[in-house]
């Protein structure tokens, strides 16, 4: 075996020098530069690991987070459409610093009389404007939807000075909060609730002309704590409107004061059950406990029907009592018909809950709490079992909203109860998506002012995922499809986003108020990019245990995106930042193509390239030593048929006598010798490195596909080579034969070069065809 | 929260144009929300020397109007779609989507439908337009104006490596390329 490795290291040595010869003759000297590989590690981007939070992703030996507790009496004017709270927050200080202050969160000032929020956007004069829209753009006084601060005083009554800064409310302390200590304070508000179908708000009424009613979701509707902790300090970042929310995890308890003949449920445990149920619906919420496969009726259309009529005057409190929670909010109306049914997750029972106003109807009854368990289900064996008691999905127009054990959804049908597909799937997509949020960020509580993505783009993902086991689990609801059809996650669906022009582009790790398309940029891509991670790059096994791990490590605490880049690598022992890098901080796209294919022919003659590099240098050819050379088959004519027809040690008296040297018979015998060689140059004119996956085809019929790992590309992003071997001679390659990649432009994709049919070209010809 | 509301408020309304022309073809395929909106692509193809359109539609919306203009109740996209159907398809997008070459109204060829998801996909072609002749491509699209005043209906042309994007809208229906 010495000679082997001899003349396999003559062999490398001489071509790396030749190739180094080459590069120094053709290149004229350049200036040097920074590492501008896209492998390079993400030392620059991300913090330095601390003891808050670990080098792993996982939550460090002093990871803290601040708690805030609610004690509230809330009642509701339903006559003038306004909201009156007193509260009583307990503020702990977990964090190793005083706090001189504390930032309170006013975020219904965003809708303030002349909110600045309104003025955030430069406008050009539009096309033309709906009258509607004119009247609202232009000759309406705007709405005064601010809080009104009656005051902020200490436990023992004393007011507390405080400063108003938009959506922020400074409140001075007497003497800073010791690190380790609590501090309770009082704040009275009111507010006018705004309409939430008119001014595009997460939180309102819907008025009913027909029969006089509103129906109220209601959130962010009380002063509530910002969040401080090891990164941003204060996450006093104003609230804007399309940045989210960032909240501390709480204990709540709150009373709200609604007409007599409302229904309400809310965030939290009912406290109260037997004062605000009647007997009937006392009777049905037993059954429904005990109902696993379907929901049953806690109150129904034709009782709701008749409340409608009533508008009492009286009043009802129903108390809830919600505990390790980053927020409440809570739906009331007449108007609503109410269902439940429960969910076994592990050894525990939740309750799955949907309330609609009869406009919902029949969708509603049919599909909400069905998509409420379902998706209880999928993303608890996604993450961890569900661990609040109940999710509930209400029925508010064009709302997608969610908030801690309940969300409000869109989805209604037309008038006369018909509905298209388009409603049907819209509706069961958007509640499969809102009560997902209650995993991220409800529970995985990230800081959504700071970062839409790792919400909103986690919980796409995994609504995408949750879809899919939908479609399996209802086949006759999505009927006739025969897969759901989802509006994102697929990589196909996101190349019109990726291909689009870059100046309106922004990269995922950017603030939500600052990117131009927020859809993709912050859900349909980073949904995208999770499910080709977990589909192409890891494999599910991977990435499905690391995924896990972070939600584990996550819940019920204060995730960066750090956080989760570096525990999906920690637990997957799978190198990222390439993959980081080019999907989250960059606004890369994919295109690899096959850019040159050249055939070659073993020969036991010193090729051109080995005369041409000899030949510079003035070595004789004699010097060399015994080797097996490729020779480009640029004129096929001039090839004899010897030398295509001959396998390899046939014609290469070398291989020959290495063979028979160093190989019994057997060995010899077992040997399939290729005859077919061929140098494939693959480019990635897109720039973002990804696996690249070929389907080779050959003369014999046999398909070989090859996935070359991402790391091809880290020496040189652009181009690569390789020399292929086969017995059969080589048809046709296609690279990214299942779209796995969301490739930008497959017309690229294959030797030879396919005339790909035009969208219209296949229509024209399908038609002529019939 | 659901992402496609918050396009629609921001930046339909406010946001230049442009903007408007990227997000359009996403979101009209990926909205739950009810957006009133078409995408129409009208391009030249040098082999078949002819003008292809293709139009994409709301099917709910494309039923609603059949039904409310002709009192046809319009099953496009279900299984009990009829050559009937088809036939009053093309005769509202006659009706409603008219192209002009060179400042002359010409007819075009209803090739075919198809669908995809929500959507019903058109395939106009105007034969016979060589190259050398054509200066000037007019879309007239009021599809669905006449049921919704904010139906926005976006048109790409493209023809010979020149672009243009128009919204039309009620007030505004008529979109030109000038070559």
């Amino acid at each position: 075996m010495i000679r082997v490795k001899y003349a396999f290291a003559s062999v490398l040595i001489l071509f790396a020098a030749l190739s180094f010869a080459q590069e120094a003759v053709t290149k004229e000297k350049e200036p040097g530069h920074y590492n501008q590989s896209k492998f390079k590690q993400l030392y620059e981007e991300f913090a330095t690991p601390n003891t808050y939070r670990s080098a792993s992703g996982a939550p460090g030996p002093d990871y803290y987070q601040q708690q805030a507790d609610y004690v509230m009496d809330i009642r509701l004017d339903d006559k003038n459409a306004k909201l009156f709270g007193e509260e009583t927050i307990t503020y702990t200080n977990n964090s190793p610093d005083d706090l001189e202050y504390l930032w309170v969160q006013l975020d219904q000032n965003v809708r303030e009389k002349d909110s600045k929020a309104a003025l955030k956007n430069g406008s050009g004069i539009s096309l033309g404007d709906s009258p509607e829209k004119f009247v609202g753009n232009y000759m309406t006084e705007s709405f005064d939807g601010g809080f009104n601060i009656d005051y902020v005083k200490d436990a023992s009554g004393k007011a507390l000075p405080f400063t108003i800064n938009f959506t922020m409310m400074r409140v001075d302390l007497p003497t800073p909060l010791k690190s380790g200590d609590k501090f309770s304070f009082d704040v009275k508000w009111n507010y006018n609730i705004p309409d939430h179908t008119v001014n595009r708000a997460r939180s309102g009424y819907e008025f009913f002309e027909e029969d006089g009613n509103r129906a109220y979701v209601i959130a962010q509707f009380f002063p509530r704590m910002a969040v401080y902790n090891d990164v941003e300090g204060w996450q006093n970042h104003q609230f804007w409107g399309n940045g989210e929310f960032a909240l501390p995890f709480g204990d709540y308890e709150v009373n709200i004061t609604v007409p007599a003949d409302h229904i309400l449920d809310g965030t939290g445990v009912l406290q109260n059950r037997k004062e605000v149920y009647s007997k009937e619906m006392m009777s049905r919420y037993e059954k429904a406990k005990k109902s696993y496969d379907k929901p049953v009726i806690i109150v129904t259309q034709a009782e709701a029907e008749a409340a409608e009529k009533g508008f009492s005057e009286k009043t009802k409190t129903w108390k809830l009592k919600a505990e390790n929670v980053r927020d409440f909010g809570f739906a009331t109306s007449r108007k609503f018909i109410w269902d439940m049914q429960a969910v076994k997750l592990g050894n525990r029972d939740v309750m799955a809950v949907s309330m609609y106003p009869k406009e919902g109807n029949p969708l509603w009854e049919e599909y909400s709490t069905k998509a409420v368990a379902h998706t209880l289900k999928s993303y608890s064996s996604h993450t961890f079992d569900y661990p609040y008691p109940k999710a509930i999905s209400v029925h508010a127009k064009r709302q997608g909203m969610e908030y801690p054990m309940i969300c409000w959804n869109y989805g209604r049908p037309n008038k006369d109860g018909s509905y298209s597909d388009r409603t049907k799937y819209g509706m069961i997509s958007v509640i499969i998506h809102e009560v997902g949020h209650n995993f991220f960020p409800m529970i995985v509580n990230s800081d959504e002012r700071q970062w839409g993505w790792m919400d909103e783009g986690l919980d796409t993902f995994m609504q995408y995922m949750a879809e899919q086991e939908f479609g399996e689990a209802y086949p006759t609801a999505i009927a006739p499809n025969d897969k759901y059809p989802s509006r994102r996650g697929d990589p196909a669906k996101i190349v019109p986003y990726m291909s689009g022009d870059q100046s309106t582009i922004s990269p995922i790790m950017s603030n939500p108020e600052n990117v131009f398309q927020l859809g993709p940029n912050a859900y349909g891509k980073p949904a995208t990019a999770l499910n080709i991670l977990r589909e192409t790059v890891m494999g599910r096994e991977l990435f499905d245990h690391a995924f896990k791990t972070y939600s584990h490590r996550w819940k019920f605490k204060h995730p960066t995106p750090e956080d989760f880049f570096r525990t999906m690598e920690d637990a997957s022992a799978v190198d990222l930042d390439w993959y980081w890098r080019g999907w989250f901080y960059t606004t890369d796209y994919v295109d690899m193509a096959v850019k040159d294919i050249k055939k070659y022919y073993v020969s036991d003659q010193p090729n051109k390239k080995m005369k041409a590099y000899l030949a510079e240098r003035g070595i004789p050819e004699s010097n060399l030593p015994p080797m097996v050379y490729l020779e480009e088959y640029d004129d096929a004519a001039m090839v004899s048929p010897e030398l295509k027809n001959n396998l390899p040690s046939e014609t290469s008296k070398t291989l020959k006598e290495f063979m028979m040297d160093n190989m019994t018979a057997a060995e010899r015998a077992a040997i399939k010798e290729p005859k077919f060689f061929y140098e494939v140059t693959y480019n990635s004119p897109g720039g973002l490195p990804m696996p690249l996956i070929v389907e080779y085809t050959y003369a014999d019929g046999s398909v070989k596909n090859v996935t070359y790992p991402p790391e091809i590309w880290r020496k040189n992003s652009k181009e690569v080579s390789m020399v292929i071997s086969s017995t059969s001679e080589l048809k046709g390659i296609n690279i990214d034969p299942k779209m796995e990649t969301a490739d930008i432009d497959t017309t690229n994709n294959s030797w030879p070069k396919k005339e790909q049919e035009s969208d219209f070209d296949k229509m024209k010809n399908g038609v002529k065809g019939k | 929260m659901v992402c496609t509301m918050v396009m629609k408020q921001n930046t339909m309304k406010i946001l230049k144009p442009v903007f408007l022309f990227l997000m359009l073809p996403l979101f009209a395929f990926t909205g739950a929300h009810k957006f009133y909106i078409s995408v129409t692509n009208v391009d030249y193809a040098e082999k078949d020397e002819a003008i292809q359109i293709i139009t994409r539609v709301f099917i709910d919306d494309m039923n609603t109007v059949l039904k409310e203009r002709y009192g046809y109740p319009a099953v496009l996209g279900t299984d009990e779609e009829s050559t009937v159907d088809k036939e009053f398809l093309e005769k509202y997008l006659r009706t409603k989507f008219l192209v002009e070459i060179n400042g002359k109204t010409v007819t075009y060829d209803f090739i075919g439908h198809k669908y995809d998801s929500d959507m019903v996909i058109c395939y106009l072609e105007v034969p016979n337009v060589p190259l050398k002749t054509l200066k000037q491509i007019g879309i007239t699209n009021e599809v669905l104006t006449d049921i919704y005043d904010d139906q926005q209906n976006v048109v790409h042309m493209k023809v010979n490596g020149k672009k243009k994007s128009h919204v039309l809208i009620k007030s505004r229906i008529k979109g030109m390329l000038n070559l």
